[in-house]
């Protein structure tokens, strides 16, 4: 019907809407092919414009109307206890408050992997901040007051505060009544214990790596719990409407697991519970999973159609919701004296808190991975989830990586050093490469990690090898050089100290690490996408995961735009309603951009097919002479084209007057399909993981030598993306990711006594400011194709903050000479390192 | 945040009464920034609240008579930082200003706020100490002036009675050849409540004045701003490098720090020293540069004696 | 106790009746609907909730933190808030940066960098680095590292010119 005079041709309309890139200064972006235009280019954030003039609207920013209730949790003031006795009679009986719940109304337990708590506690308390009662009222002023009338009297009991402790047999037991929960298959509780898993590994002959070795090193590494501090707090808003069914608007990572959880914890149907999320304030996995939302929606459930929001303040956001696990690591590695690693002994104790959502399964990936990126012939791990009186763990970005990694990657250096030998030529001799075996006996795909590790070094000006550091010397910067940097950086290098006195004494050093880390999850999560075209030739892309600042909007609409052939301009990608989105998993484990991403792309190709099967049928033509580019369906054979405008909703008109196609919806999915289980005993198997994302840090830090103050001047990331779909985002992540990880390295740990949180505020739980962001970043992109991502991609949201901790605390080392195995590394530890050392 | 009412009085006097009358159910707001911190988290709970900032004077930096400077209670740390007269005259307390959290909270943020919270770690007091500020407080019995040394008591107390309320503060003529420097240590490298915090100030020998005026205060480390006038004499006596090291040494003897959860004592002991001895050196430093204001470079006495261990 | 204040948000003038110890914070939100401006702490902390205020006596708009102003003492006063930035659709050349630059992720701590950031602009139209950084050392990012939003404040005052 539609011919046009000039044929749109291959060539002309490989041009694209060319996409911005504004940093010329990293590396060169891998340019689009005419194949692929919107692949490796970096089209601006499509949500941009409505974060940056306020329109994007968040949970707390829905308009529910004066019938809102707001909801309040009575948490538990002591860490461990038996409740002997609640009274809410005088919080019901105060004017204004409409719902008070207790454990006795919702007693059934709940739990990702391991069914270990409930929404309120029942008859025994287990964390400083745990729920055990809820209210609803008119205002937050009446709520607040409605708290304080519930009387609880608590009989407190003896308490765990310390994992290791916790892992032994004196230990008063958190949860007597283990051996009863219900539990995934691949987690291992051992009942009578506080131990809620159990992960091994067994791999090799550990006397022999012993015994190849020319140095045996063993050391005790400390990481406290951190928080991950989004800026948008936990909140959620839930109602029941007259037919039983629950809406659930929540600022969530995983809108399906919360249907799943939620429904099965209150058993009703999942077609009974909606959930919807906009967009969202940062999660950092504290929004995975379920933590506050499951009382919001009890309180719905007694709250007669009114709408009840929960919303956490920033002192609950740091202690009731998730935090990321303290962790104690035992490091045993045995090197020779060239440096080639014969045998590794690791145990990890983390300190799960008092239930697991997420915890056990840390435990499990760190066991998986606890071999560092390396090569291992002979390795055990034993990796254990210990049930303590602390906040709950659970996932923060790293996944346990991170934690584990800060020993792995110092005790590497530690030994280099000790055998005189350069850290980045060990870690090149020894890091994992295509084709040898993990500690678990999965055969490794091909990765860049070695080309992350000469890269970053490169970057950071690596001299080979280092200066040993000498107590008392080192590398002392000149005063000129601490006013570097254009435009008054100097003041900050000094800020805090400045003064004439103080450039004498700034020590520079540089550090590196490498990391590995694996999308951790269950065997098959699962993605599936819808695609929609609109009758203008636009199409609506329908996902079920979660953009939370990183990203996956606009790789989505890059994928299902160059899987249509549409401009990304027409694509339009829809936040999560999961009674209109197709399933995701979750968002976490650094899998969207992989697995939905998967989904995505099959969805656009198999509308584009339906599209292309349409318009052949009508002119008659073989479907693979045809195409879709900007928009329009052309015709190599015939010259033909149309727009898909006037096609995709209507259908063509064939030849002899009838017609064919209709509404154009492209579905797709995606699930691993191979990953195998783990031998219980020896943790070996033939796939452990669907893949593992590497990558290395470089860092070069200003030590003061006098207060102990580490500042970070550069930090290079180099990652193994596979392919970069959005090469600007993939470097906004690996920035953003260095310098959280910065701020975990040099500031971060909540503060517990006896179970009770002492910095619960921003006050004194300290991140880092643009102040303390380094003068100079540097973000390399590393790409050897996934055998199964999206054109090759990977992961890489969760990944540029595990190396950072231990590249500081190498540098640190490097300038000053003193090694500091616990986090944070404040100012007082090298102070009172460099005092010892003196 | 529980209800309250807000008032603003109409006079110095109804503010007294209601304040008086209230017994700490009734909080007086300056800048806020921490009346409504405490009043969200529950550790006070108002009945009223009584806006002071709008009363005569509050908001006012003007000259005082014989050249003292009054700045009102109410005034922010901006516009006190940005004020011409304290830019010439009171550098230290423009430093100690700037150090404060952040800009928009010194927006808010009054000096007068700063010393009623009577926090140990309150970043403008060393520099009031040093300047020998004193406080001007209305009451009951109208108006009285309290040395800022007296001002504080303990921490989060004040020399304040019952239905009184700090004005103003007074600072004394700054001499043409006086300096300070203003150091913190914090945990982030800006904006976080002080660890430590020494300021420093001189005043040089002159014709008129040959004694050099040395002032040495430090903050949070100890239940109040504290004074330190062994270091400040030793200084005095001598500022050579060893002389320094010792003044810096007694500062840290001065101390009277705790362990809390932000650092401990023994590191915050160190850390006056370290402190105190940059800040006396880069002060040294700056004094010993000409300037019009100093129409040239007198030095303290340097070398002459034998300033305790080298 | 309800205070009936007047004053001014994004040019339009208004007439509230506002509880007295509710914050400029909740009435910008709960009470006009302006929802731009974010609720990360409620302790001075965060700079989510940062909004730009004139006082009636005041010369100039200077950044403050509205958890920390109490609604009646907002009588009088001109406000602006995020939403009060873009000049009918036409962006301010800060928000057009930060979208070039990558400086925004979750967007929730945006609004309130891009006030502080227009304050530090409008005091300052050349600043360094250093002054870029201390200016916004009041907002806390999490997202970002800081170095896009500190590209994207350059970027903004030097328009033209590449950033580094």
């Amino acid at each position: 019907m539609m011919k046009q005079e000039s044929v749109i041709r291959r060539q002309e309309a490989g041009v694209r809407s060319q996409a911005t890139d504004t940093r010329s200064t990293d590396l060169p972006v891998s340019r689009s092919t005419n194949k692929h235009s919107l692949i490796g280019a970096s089209p601006q954030r499509i949500e941009g414009r409505a974060k940056v003039t306020g329109a994007a609207t968040y949970v707390d920013d829905m308009q529910f109307g004066p019938n809102l209730l707001y909801g309040a949790l009575k948490r538990s003031p002591i860490p461990h206890g038996i409740i002997k006795r609640m009274d809410v009679s005088k919080a019901r009986a105060l004017p204004g408050v409409r719902v008070v719940i207790t454990g006795q109304d919702f007693p059934g337990y709940t739990g990702l992997y391991l069914k270990d708590r409930r929404i309120f506690a029942l008859d025994r308390v287990r964390f400083v901040g745990e729920p055990v009662a809820a209210v609803a009222a008119d205002t937050p002023e009446i709520a607040e007051q409605a708290l304080e009338l519930i009387e609880v009297e608590y009989e407190p009991l003896p308490g765990v505060f310390d994992p290791e402790f916790g892992a032994s047999p004196e230990a008063p037991l958190v949860h007597p009544d283990l051996g009863h929960y219900e539990c995934v298959p691949f987690i291992f509780p051992q009942p009578g214990t506080n131990i809620s898993n159990w992960f091994k590994v067994r791999k090799g002959n550990l006397e022999q790596g012993w015994a190849e070795a020319d140095l045996i090193y063993e050391h005790k590494y400390r990481v406290p719990h951190v928080q991950h501090v989004p800026i948008e707090t936990h909140v959620c808003v839930a109602q029941q409407d007259v037919n039983g069914k629950i809406t659930l608007w929540s600022a969530s990572q995983s809108p399906f697991a919360q249907r799943n959880l939620i429904a099965k914890a209150l058993n009703i149907g999942h077609s009974q519970l909606r959930v919807i999320t906009p967009y969202v304030g940062g999660g950092f996995g504290s929004k995975a999973g379920v933590s506050m939302e499951g009382a919001a929606v009890a309180l719905a459930m007694h709250a007669k159609g009114r709408p009840v929001k929960l919303r956490m303040s920033r002192e609950e956001e740091f202690h009731t919701t998730f935090v990321r696990q303290g962790m104690v690591a035992h490091i045993k590695m045995g090197m020779t004296r060239d440096g080639r690693i014969t045998a590794m002994q690791n145990r990890f104790y983390w300190d799960g808190g008092a239930y697991t959502e997420y915890g056990v399964n840390i435990t499990r990936a760190a066991g998986y991975s606890g071999s560092g990126p390396y090569y291992v012939p002979n390795i055990h791990v034993d990796s254990f989830c210990v049930y303590t009186n602390h906040p709950v763990g659970g996932p923060m970005r790293g996944f346990g990586m991170a934690e584990m990694h800060f020993g792995i990657e110092q005790h590497i250096d530690q030994m280099a050093l000790q055998l005189g030998l350069d850290p980045v030529q060990v870690r090149l001799k020894n890091c994992l490469k295509e084709g040898q075996e993990t500690l678990t006996g999965m055969i490794m795909h091909p990765t860049g990690l070695s080309q992350c590790i000469q890269k970053a070094a490169e970057a950071i000006g690596w001299t080979s090898p280092p200066a040993p550091p000498l107590a008392g010397e080192g590398s002392r910067t000149s005063p000129s050089l601490a006013g570097k940097g254009a435009g008054g950086l100097g003041d900050f290098a000094e800020k805090g100290v400045k003064g004439s006195g103080a450039s004498r004494h700034k020590r520079r050093g540089k550090g590196l690490a490498a990391m590995w880390k694996a999308p951790a999850m269950p065997p098959n999560p699962g993605s599936s996408a819808v695609v929609r075209l609109n009758e203008d030739g636009t199409a609506t892309v329908s996902i079920g995961g979660v953009d939370l600042g990183q990203g996956a909007l606009t790789a989505m609409a890059q994928l299902a735009a160059e899987g249509l052939g549409i401009k990304i301009e027409d694509v339009r990608v829809n936040t999560v309603d999961t009674d209109y989105s197709p399933y995701e998993w979750q968002t976490v484990a650094s899998r969207l951009t992989w697995s939905m991403g998967n989904a995505v792309l099959m969805a656009a190709e198999d509308a584009k097919h339906k599209i292309l099967q349409t318009v052949a049928e009508a002119w008659g033509e073989d479907i693979n002479d045809l195409d879709i580019i900007d928009g329009q369906v052309v015709s190599y054979k015939s010259e033909e084209s149309v727009p898909l405008k006037d096609i995709v909703v209507y259908g063509m008109q064939r030849p002899d007057g009838t017609w064919v196609g209709g509404p154009v919806v492209g579905q797709g999915r995606f699930m691993p399909e191979y990953v195998t289980p783990l031998d219980p005993e020896t943790g070996q198997g033939p796939r452990a993981v669907v893949h593992f994302t590497t990558g290395c840090q470089a860092v070069e830090v200003e030590v003061d030598d006098e207060t102990g103050q580490v500042q970070v001047l550069k930090i290079v990331s180099a990652y193994d993306v596979g392919r970069a779909i959005n090469p600007e985002m993939v470097r906004t992540q690996m920035e953003g990711g260095a310098v959280q990880g910065m701020s975990t390295a040099l500031l971060e740990g909540l503060i517990l006594h006896e179970g009770t949180p002492k910095n619960p505020n921003f006050t004194d739980y300290r991140i880092a400011t643009a102040v303390d962001a380094p003068l100079e970043t540097e973000n390399i992109i590393v790409e050897v194709p996934q055998d199964d991502g999206p054109f090759g991609a990977r992961g890489i949201g969760e990944h540029p903050m595990v190396p950072t901790a231990p590249a500081i605390a190498n540098a640190v080392y490097n300038a000053v000479g003193v090694r500091i195995d616990s986090l944070p590394i404040t100012a007082e530890k090298v102070w009172q390192a460099l005092h010892r050392q003196a | 945040m529980q209800p309250f009412d807000y008032i603003i009085p109409k006079d110095h006097a109804e503010a007294s009464a209601l304040l008086a009358a209230g017994n700490g159910a009734v909080r007086p707001l300056q800048g806020g920034t921490d009346l409504l911190i405490r009043a969200r988290g529950g550790f006070i709970r108002p009945k009223q609240v009584v806006d002071l900032k709008h009363l005569p004077g509050m908001r006012e930096i003007r000259p005082g008579d014989d050249g003292w400077l009054v700045i009102g209670a109410a005034c922010t740390m901006n516009q006190v930082a940005a004020h011409p007269l304290v830019q010439q005259h009171y550098d230290l307390l423009v430093q100690a200003c700037n150090s404060v959290a952040s800009y928009q909270l010194r927006n808010r943020a009054t000096v007068g706020g700063n010393i009623c919270n009577a926090s140990p770690a309150a970043d403008t007091a060393p520099a009031l100490y040093c300047l020998d500020a004193v406080a001007e407080v209305y009451g009951p019995a109208g108006t009285r002036h309290i040395p800022i040394a007296d001002f504080f008591v303990g921490p989060g107390r004040t020399a304040l009675q019952r239905g009184e309320f700090l004005t103003a503060i007074h600072l004394p003529p700054a001499p043409a050849a006086a300096r300070g420097v203003f150091n913190k240590l914090g945990r982030t490298k800006a904006g976080d409540i002080s660890i430590v915090s020494v300021a420093v100030w001189i005043r040089l020998p002159d014709p008129q004045s040959p004694i050099p005026d040395v002032r040495i205060a430090l903050g949070a480390v100890g239940p109040t701003p504290l004074r330190a006038p062994a270091a400040e004499a030793a200084l005095a006596q001598d500022a050579s490098p060893a002389g320094i090291r010792r003044a810096a040494r007694l500062a840290a003897e001065a101390a009277q720090p705790i362990d809390d959860i932000r650092a401990s004592a023994a590191y915050r002991r160190a850390m006056v020293e370290v402190l105190t001895r940059r800040g006396i050196e880069t002060l040294l430093e700056q004094l010993a540069t000409p300037s019009p204001a100093t129409g040239g470079s007198p030095t303290l006495p340097a070398g002459r004696e034998p300033g305790g261990a080298a | 106790m309800n205070h009936t204040i007047h004053f001014t948000v994004n040019g339009e003038p208004y007439t509230l009746a506002v509880a007295s110890h509710h914050t400029l914070l909740r009435v910008l939100r709960e009470q006009l609907v302006l929802t731009g401006t974010k609720n990360g702490c409620e302790a001075g902390e965060c700079g989510a909730c940062a909004v730009l205020i004139r006082w009636p006596d005041a010369e100039r708009f200077e950044p403050v933190n509205s958890c920390l102003v109490l609604a009646p003492e907002a009588d009088g006063a001109e406000i602006i808030t995020v939403e009060g930035l873009a000049q009918d659709s036409r962006l301010d050349p800060l928000q057009e940066a930060f979208l070039a630059t990558g400086a925004t992720q979750c967007g929730f701590c945006t609004p309130g960098i891009l006030i502080n950031a227009r304050a530090l602009l409008d005091r300052n139209p050349d600043p360094t680095e250093g002054e870029i950084r201390e200016a916004l050392v009041g907002n806390l990012c999490r997202c970002t590292g800081y170095i896009r939003i500190i590209d994207a404040v350059k970027q903004a005052a030097r328009p033209g010119k590449e950033v580094a």
